[in-house]
């Protein structure tokens, strides 16, 4: 890489006269040249990502079938009315609070647990390290294919270890069982997340000084104590950040719930985002689906500024 | 070694009986990381009659390889795979150009604008992709770009970029001022900065968004599953969901094809794992 780096430098000096006279008009082009960078970027998400957003928004007002020919029509409040009047919508957000709740305790608790252990020097660290990040770099789809056969109710291997449990006789059905079905999709979303969640707390624990452990082990603090004061108030920063993060990845989660179970069994699993791609994609109602789609806007909206705020408040502290 | 030497019998055990519970502790946290992916494997080589067997054993009984054959004999998983490498390929390198530029402009150029800049990425970064693909579908199919690899690997791209953006920007970061400011004194514009020193010292960073890039067209499900209809546009993400339902296809073929899909994103993710978690934080972790 260094000799790719020198090789190019000798070659500048080659041209350097031309150079020279770039310099003269540098000031001017400057100020120009990262708008210049920058502008493809921004039009390209606008095109993209912005642009649908305001078209969802707009079409959140107005009623519109793909199929027929109808005109879209502005229908004002309508669709907003009838979510509020909508039970489903209310249960589909008592749903996502539970999932995005349930996953962050779980990822990041267990993510945490490891954590602590893979910050103790051990025999084959970098080996286990690397296949504790194994699930975080598998891709969803065939995620969803071995666990669906993890949990198949006839031969799947967990019933082996639910057999175990006093009062089990017959194999549960797994993603029939409304509790059950949340209970995988949340372990499921978590076993896939908490490797990442890990190594980021790996590495905060890792900048925690040394000499303060030290320091307190002198003066006699047991390890419950050293936890509490010294590694905790460490990673607290960090915690938060992931902590919005996590509801964030799980917020947007699509694929493991809906290859998993689709949004049911009867809409127990059905967070807002099933719920919005059920609408418009399984019942076709495009607007009504706009409509829950300004309020998942909201939502991941304010979620990004209280990250963004944290990151704010946690640059202010290093600088 | 000294220090164990200087304690007394009794903490010496303690710390023994300490570490039993510590590797007891990680061979725990190992197995159930691990074990999905082991059973997968597992179901892919040995032959059904073991698989399809209630209660199921631990361990491999026999091991055969002639499912990779049928699978790719009797399914058009060849043909996925390449509609998949094609939307990946398109989506990297549309999305490496763009990030380059980003970063660039993000890490080492001066301007107004550049924190919006930045908060812009970050807030697209976390919109869930369901909120986006209703209205664009509806472009879409008004445009006529449904059913075509480079529109679907386009919007792949504008998801993949923040992401890739906050990566680079990182990596940029890196590179000594001193090292760009002598580039300036020898008389080198910003623009030959960036391509003669910046990118050439960028390397394993530019590496690491092409493959963030990649596998963002070769994992992704939802989109394509919406937007390619038809069954020769298929990407294996896709593919594997149908060969389900299709008839005649055995669990060790099933669990094949989604161990040949996987091989590629895992092997290279974790070897840029550092990179692309400091880019999935925005930046606020250097993993």
């Amino acid at each position: 890489m260094r000799d790719i780096a020198d090789g190019r430098a000798d070659n500048s000096t080659l041209v350097k006269p031309r150079m020279k006279v770039a310099m003269g008009i540098k000031h001017r082009r400057s100020n120009l040249l990262p708008y210049l960078l920058v502008l493809p970027i921004l039009l390209y998400e606008g095109v993209f990502i912005i642009s649908p957003i305001v078209q969802g928004i707009y079409g959140s007002f107005t009623s519109l079938e793909l199929a027929s020919n109808k005109p879209q029509v502005w229908v004002g409040l309508a669709n907003y009315a009838r979510m509020f009047d909508d039970p489903e919508f209310w249960q589909s957000l008592k749903v996502t609070l539970i999932f995005t709740s349930l996953v962050i305790i779980i990822a990041l608790g267990a993510g945490l647990l490891t954590a602590l252990l893979f910050n103790r020097p051990f025999r084959f660290r970098p080996a286990a390290r690397a296949l504790l990040m194994i699930p975080w770099a598998f891709p969803e789809v065939p995620v969803v294919m071995i666990f669906i056969w993890i949990l198949n109710p006839q031969f799947g291997v967990i019933n082996v270890l639910a057999r175990l449990i006093p009062g089990v006789n017959e194999n549960p059905q797994w993603l029939q069982v409304p509790e059950l079905a949340m209970a995988w999709v949340v372990l499921i979303a978590s076993w896939k997340a908490f490797p990442f969640y890990s190594l980021v707390m790996l590495a905060a624990l890792q900048s925690v000084s040394q000499e303060l452990y030290d320091a307190a082990k002198v003066d006699g603090a047991n390890t419950f104590q050293l936890f509490r004061n010294i590694t905790m108030p460490g990673i607290a920063t960090t915690l938060e950040l992931l902590v919005v993060l996590a509801s964030i990845f799980s917020l947007k989660q699509f694929s493991i719930i809906f290859l998993m179970t689709g949004g049911g069994p009867v809409g127990a699993t059905e967070t807002i985002v099933m719920r919005i791609y059920n609408a418009a994609f399984r019942f076709y109602d495009y607007s009504y689906a706009a409509a829950m789609g300004v309020a998942g806007f909201l939502i991941s909206l304010i979620i990004a500024i209280v990250f963004i705020i944290l990151q704010a408040r946690r640059a202010k502290e290093y600088a | 070694m000294t220090t164990s030497a200087l304690l007394s019998p009794k903490s010496k055990l303690r710390q023994t009986i300490g570490s039993v519970l510590l590797y007891l502790a990680i061979i725990f946290v190992t197995l159930v990381t691990i074990f999905p992916v082991y059973w997968m494997i597992v179901a892919t080589l040995q032959p059904n009659k073991y698989t399809l067997h209630y209660p199921p054993p631990l361990f491999p009984q026999e091991i055969i390889f002639s499912q990779f054959g049928e699978l790719f004999g009797r399914h058009p998983v060849a043909n996925w795979l390449k509609n998949s490498f094609l939307i990946a390929a398109m989506s990297m390198l549309l999305c490496t150009l763009l990030t380059v530029m980003g970063a660039y402009a993000l890490s080492s150029l001066r301007w107004r604008g550049r924190s919006l800049f930045g908060l812009f990425l970050l807030v697209t970064q976390m919109l869930p992709e369901v909120l986006v693909l209703i209205p664009l579908y509806i472009m879409y199919s008004r445009l006529e770009l449904l059913n075509q690899l480079p529109t679907l690997a386009v919007v792949d791209v504008a998801f993949a970029l923040p992401v890739c953006i906050w990566i680079l920007k990182g990596v940029f970061d890196s590179v000594p001022t001193e090292v760009l400011d002598a580039a300036l004194v020898d008389g080198c514009s910003e623009l030959s900065t960036a391509w003669r020193i910046v990118l050439p010292l960028s390397t394993p960073g530019l590496v690491a968004v092409a493959v963030v890039a990649f596998f963002a067209g070769w994992n992704e499900y939802l989109y394509a599953s919406i937007m390619l209809g038809s069954t020769e546009l298929m990407p294996a993400s896709v593919g594997l969901t149908t060969l389900k339902g299709l008839s005649g296809v055995q669990v060790e073929q099933y669990m094949a094809a989604g161990l040949v899909f996987s091989i590629l994103p895992v092997l290279f993710y974790l070897s840029m794992q550092r990179y692309i978690i400091s880019g999935l934080t925005a930046g606020a972790v250097k993993g």
